[in-house]
């Protein structure tokens, strides 16, 4: 589990965190989100003690471990997969990963075993005598992510983990988060709102160095149902038609949609659509939501900060 | 301990495994030979002064300004650069075991570099006695004056991300340190200034005594001490960057 309270981080004169409180379950696969600068980064490196934060951080808690109190301690509840992945091109694979492991105090006579392990975790189990300068950008994520893993730590940062991968190799790594989804948290740092959507039980968006959204899967599948909008489809076209349906009390706007129409509201009208289409006797052709996406929301989230 | 010891196999297999690192190995056993063959040449076969004409001479000391500053010039410059560091002090070890690890590993390294006249030595020692005393107190002269030029070296590399303005910054350092020897010109003998200047000289401490087997115990003091002195200076760059 992480606990972050009233964090802020400065760099000189900019405040790139501003105050920022979290938490994230242990087990679960948490999905920061933000513009580029909004702080995603700095957090992360704040949790991996790479940075200190600044004095009235009120509390971190990594794994169990007073991050403000033991640095290196919490540095090594953590697994992190970084941005730019600078792997030693004149090593092989299998060197790196068990000069790592003697780095992360991996017992000698466990480390040629843990090496083992974490490449077959991340299927590379082949490429230990490869190397690091000849692998692919696929491949060499794996090997990060495995250096991630040695010594099996409780806490996984990974920071554009998918970043340079083609779709195929995005796809593996979404299956590999789910195998570790559960034996570890994670905090996944992305831009690809899709890639969060799809493999995170929660959602943080920061802009600004400020939390804007903080919701697991259910709330914020909620609040993208009410975010969304109606499409209706009737056996009557024209502008009378746009202005009956604006008429409905709740309906915010509505908006041409092929054949049909789309609405917006600020409560569910999908009932007072109904009882419209009975008194003037239209026939409907289709009636149904369409969810907001992450998109949309993340956009609106983030839109204060542009302005 | 075990960390600093993982630091330093982590650091030493980066250099054995290294192009660079062989290239210099070369050019140093070629350069150094060359420069043995002269100096026996020079002292007309007597192998008394031929330890003090090898390790004092010109040569090394060329040797000893440019090698630490090379080695050393990547240590935490091109980490910085890489994003390495960050890996590296990112695992839960501490600046200082990090620091002291690499200059370490190098200074490990130049001595290896060193170790390779020691056949040239034992082949003499075939034809002719070499004075082992001598011989062992010019190489402690060398691996304590490679001991502070490397820690100044990681300082530099500290200080930048550009290992070559690094190995510059490493350079001027040295010279500083050798430099000072000659501001002895500017005095008389007998003036208390030039005990001074004896005190911080390092071609005064290598060329003048321990190539010849004089070993003062204020040599290892001073070196030890500028040593300790640079490798604190670099620990506390490197907490610099936490803030």
């Amino acid at each position: 589990m992480i606990e972050v309270e009233s964090l802020s981080r400065s760099f000189g004169s900019r405040k790139a965190l501003d105050a920022i409180s979290f938490q994230v379950p242990s087990g679960s696969v948490t999905g920061f989100l933000g513009p580029n600068g909004a702080g995603k980064t700095t957090t992360l490196r704040v949790l991996t003690s790479w940075l200190l934060p600044d004095p009235g951080t009120t509390g971190i808690s990594v794994a169990g471990v007073d991050l403000l109190r033991d640095p290196r301690a919490a540095a090594r509840k953590v697994g992190s997969l970084l941005e730019q992945l600078p792997l030693p091109s004149e090593l092989r694979v299998g060197e790196f990963l068990t000069a790592r492991a003697r780095l992360k105090g991996i017992a000698a006579q466990r480390i040629a075993s843990e090496v083992e392990r974490v490449l077959t975790e991340v299927d590379a189990a082949d490429s230990a005598r490869r190397g690091l300068g000849t692998l692919s950008q696929g491949y060499r994520q794996r090997i990060g992510l495995a250096d991630a893993l040695l010594g099996d730590p409780p806490v996984l940062l990974l920071d554009e983990p998918t970043r340079g991968l083609d779709p195929r190799q995005v796809t593996l790594f979404r299956e590999l988060i789910d195998r570790l989804r559960g034996q570890h948290t994670i905090i996944l740092s992305s831009h690809v709102l899709g890639e969060v959507e799809q493999i995170c039980d929660r959602v943080c968006v920061i802009a600004d160095g400020k939390i804007r959204l903080d919701e697991d899967r259910n709330a914020w599948t909620k609040r993208l149902e009410s975010a969304g909008s109606i499409r209706i489809e009737v056996n009557s076209t024209g502008p009378e038609v746009a202005a009956q349906l604006a008429s409905v009390e709740g309906v915010t706007e509505v908006a041409i949609d092929g054949d049909g129409w789309l609405i917006r509201g600020d409560r569910d009208v999908r009932h007072a659509l109904g009882e419209l289409a009975l008194q003037q006797r239209w026939i409907i052709h289709d009636l149904h939501g369409i969810p907001a996406t992450l998109e949309s929301l993340f956009l609106q989230l983030t839109r204060a900060e542009d302005q | 301990m075990s960390s600093f010891s993982a630091v330093v196999r982590r650091e030493l297999l980066s250099l054995f495994v290294s192009p660079v690192a062989w290239t210099i190995v070369f050019v140093f056993v070629l350069v150094m030979g060359v420069s043995f063959h002269l100096a026996l040449i020079s002292v007309d076969g007597d192998l008394r002064q031929l330890v003090a004409a090898v390790y004092g001479g010109l040569v090394s000391w060329f040797m000893l300004l440019l090698l630490p500053p090379l080695l050393s010039m990547r240590t935490v410059a091109e980490e910085r650069r890489s994003g390495a560091l960050e890996l590296l002090l990112t695992t839960g070890i501490s600046d200082t075991v990090v620091i002291s690890g690499k200059w370490f590993s190098t200074w490990i390294f130049f001595l290896f570099l060193w170790s390779c006249l020691l056949p040239l030595w034992g082949l003499l020692s075939t034809v002719g006695e070499v004075d082992v005393g001598v011989l062992l107190s010019a190489h402690a002269g060398v691996a304590l004056i490679g001991a502070g030029f490397c820690s100044a070296g990681v300082l530099a590399s500290t200080l930048t991300s550009h290992p070559i303005a690094a190995a510059g910054l490493a350079i001027a350092i040295n010279l500083v340190l050798f430099m000072v020897h000659f501001l002895r010109f500017l005095f008389q003998p007998g003036d208390l200034e030039l005990r001074w200047i004896d005190h911080f000289s390092a071609v005064h401490h290598l060329s003048d005594e321990m190539s010849r087997g004089i070993v003062d115990l204020r040599i290892p003091i001073w070196w030890g001490s500028f040593t300790i002195l640079m490798l604190f200076l670099s620990i506390k760059v490197l907490e610099r960057r936490r803030w």
